[in-house]
């Protein structure tokens, strides 16, 4: 959510510029689940909604209400988080204690017969990256521990934060598919969970920017696309029992109808 | 040539004091709050009840789970709690992010034919990934890293003599490049061309496209 917003960095050429955008994006689409893609999720929620509106006003604002309240608070704490890394690192002096051992980086990364040499920076620059990674991963999972009302961080909590965020397609293949379930479950409110029309208008909000992270991908894993339509199939609550590959169809199919 | 490398940054540390093992000793602890022994870090694993298999291999294909448990706990709220499996998880995705970003990093290596995976290869995997939020925090961590370690290594003179020794031991295993590359403090530090690791094997080629790179990301390399 927020990277995509950052990914768009490279043509506008100031990051602070890109941060206040994906930001300030959020408030003018109240009903969007992503608000740095907002410019192509916007246009496939107008579409979408005004159906969906006329049949389901009253659950669609109620569940929109929810959502737009939990992901505005996680969207504050992460740009708080970015925030303070920033400040952290302007203060670093000490590069002999880092957080993450340099030698267990540099056997990880070794792994891949591939790789040859290494210089000595590129395990430093990582043993820092790799702290900020489990932090946001860690912040985007505790915020569905807090949505479940619960205090211990589970690993369905981590399936959810990564099923969210783009970035995070890479490590689908972690976690089982039930945590993956329980997610799809765990995001539909209760009190809409008969109605068909939010379960379905979740996934198909998350499609676009599925297809944006697979397409820029693509080069770089070839399994990602299979991976792909299998995160899609788990989150659509009704299409879950089909198997992998016939769900893109099935889904493209069924969302033009409602 | 593994054992050379790695040897070859666990020296870092010494530039601190002459002793090698007690210092190589210190930073282990420090770093991982565990014994630095892979049999012991698997008894610590057992103790600490972790469901993981107790080998070497296992061992080494994830980040020291106390580390990892150290840093969520950053973030968390004091009250929370991390279930078990939960931690094992973030290990699990700790690995594969490494590997997922070096991948990415070694084809770019591979596409320049160069050999050596470099700091500015990593961020360019990162923001090529999607992991631009990443990019301007680690910029300035490198930045400062080659500010701070470069004018602490120039300015002691035992370990220098000791890295030249090491880095020379490197240069005799691996076919040097036929000129020095002045890289910012430790270029300048180290006439001899030490950092053979650390040098891409074509300078011009690695300038070009270090200009590239501030094309399009604030990956600016101090030199």
């Amino acid at each position: 959510m927020d990277h995509q917003g950052h990914s768009q960095n490279p043509s506008m050429g100031v990051v602070g510029s890109g941060a206040q955008l994906a930001y300030g994006s959020n408030p003018y689409q109240p009903g969007q689940i992503t608000g740095p893609p907002g410019s192509v999720v916007t246009s496939v929620g107008t579409i979408q909604s005004t159906p969906a509106g006329a049949q389901l006003g009253q659950h669609q604002l109620a569940y929109q209400h929810i959502h737009q309240q939990q992901q505005h608070q996680l969207q504050q704490q992460l740009q708080q988080f970015w925030s303070n890394q920033y400040q952290e690192i302007e203060k670093v002096t000490d590069f002999k204690n880092h957080s993450l051992p340099l030698a267990r980086i540099k056997k990880i990364m070794k792994a891949d017969e591939d790789v040859r040499m290494i210089s000595a920076e590129a395990p430093v620059i990582f043993a820092r990256a790799c702290e900020m990674f489990i932090l946001e991963l860690t912040l985007r999972s505790w915020n569905h521990t807090e949505e479940n009302k619960r205090r211990t961080l589970q690993k369905n909590d981590i399936a959810a934060a990564i099923t969210r965020t783009d970035i995070f397609d890479f490590l689908v293949d972690i976690v089982p598919r039930e945590d993956l379930k329980d997610e799809v479950l765990a995001s539909i409110p209760r009190g809409t969970m008969p109605v068909a029309g939010p379960a379905d208008a979740l996934p198909y909000c998350y499609m676009p920017p599925q297809h944006a992270s697979q397409v820029g991908a693509a080069g770089v894993i070839m399994g990602k696309p299979v991976m792909d339509p299998n995160m899609y199939a788990q989150q659509s609550h009704p299409y879950m029992a089909p198997q992998m590959w016939p769900q893109p169809p099935d889904q493209r199919q069924s969302s033009p109808e409602h | 040539m593994e054992t050379g490398g790695f040897h070859g940054y666990r020296k870092l540390p010494n530039t601190t004091s002459g002793l090698k093992l007690s210092v190589s000793d210190m930073n282990m602890n420090m770093r991982q709050q565990q014994v630095a022994s892979s049999d012991q870090n698997c008894s610590n694993h057992s103790a600490a009840g972790e469901e993981n298999e107790c080998t070497v291999r296992e061992q080494d294909r994830f980040m020291p789970i106390a580390n990892v448990i150290r840093i969520m706990r950053k973030i968390l709220p004091p009250h929370a709690k991390i279930s078990d499996d939960a931690k094992e998880t973030i290990q699990e995705c700790v690995s594969e992010y490494i590997s997922f970003i070096t991948g990415e990093a070694n084809e770019r290596c591979q596409r320049e034919q160069r050999k050596t995976i470099t700091a500015e290869d990593v961020l360019w995997a990162m923001s090529k990934l999607g992991f631009d939020d990443y990019i301007e925090p680690l910029t300035m961590y490198l930045h400062r890293y080659r500010e701070l370690e470069g004018d602490r290594t120039s300015m002691r003179g035992e370990p220098l003599g000791k890295r030249t020794v090491e880095y020379a031991t490197l240069a005799t295993a691996f076919v040097p490049p036929p000129f020095h590359h002045h890289n910012g403090y430790f270029g300048a530090a180290m006439p001899m061309g030490t950092y053979v690791r650390e040098t891409p094997p074509n300078a011009a080629s690695s300038h070009h496209h270090h200009g590239i790179s501030n094309a399009h990301e604030p990956n600016a390399r101090s030199i």
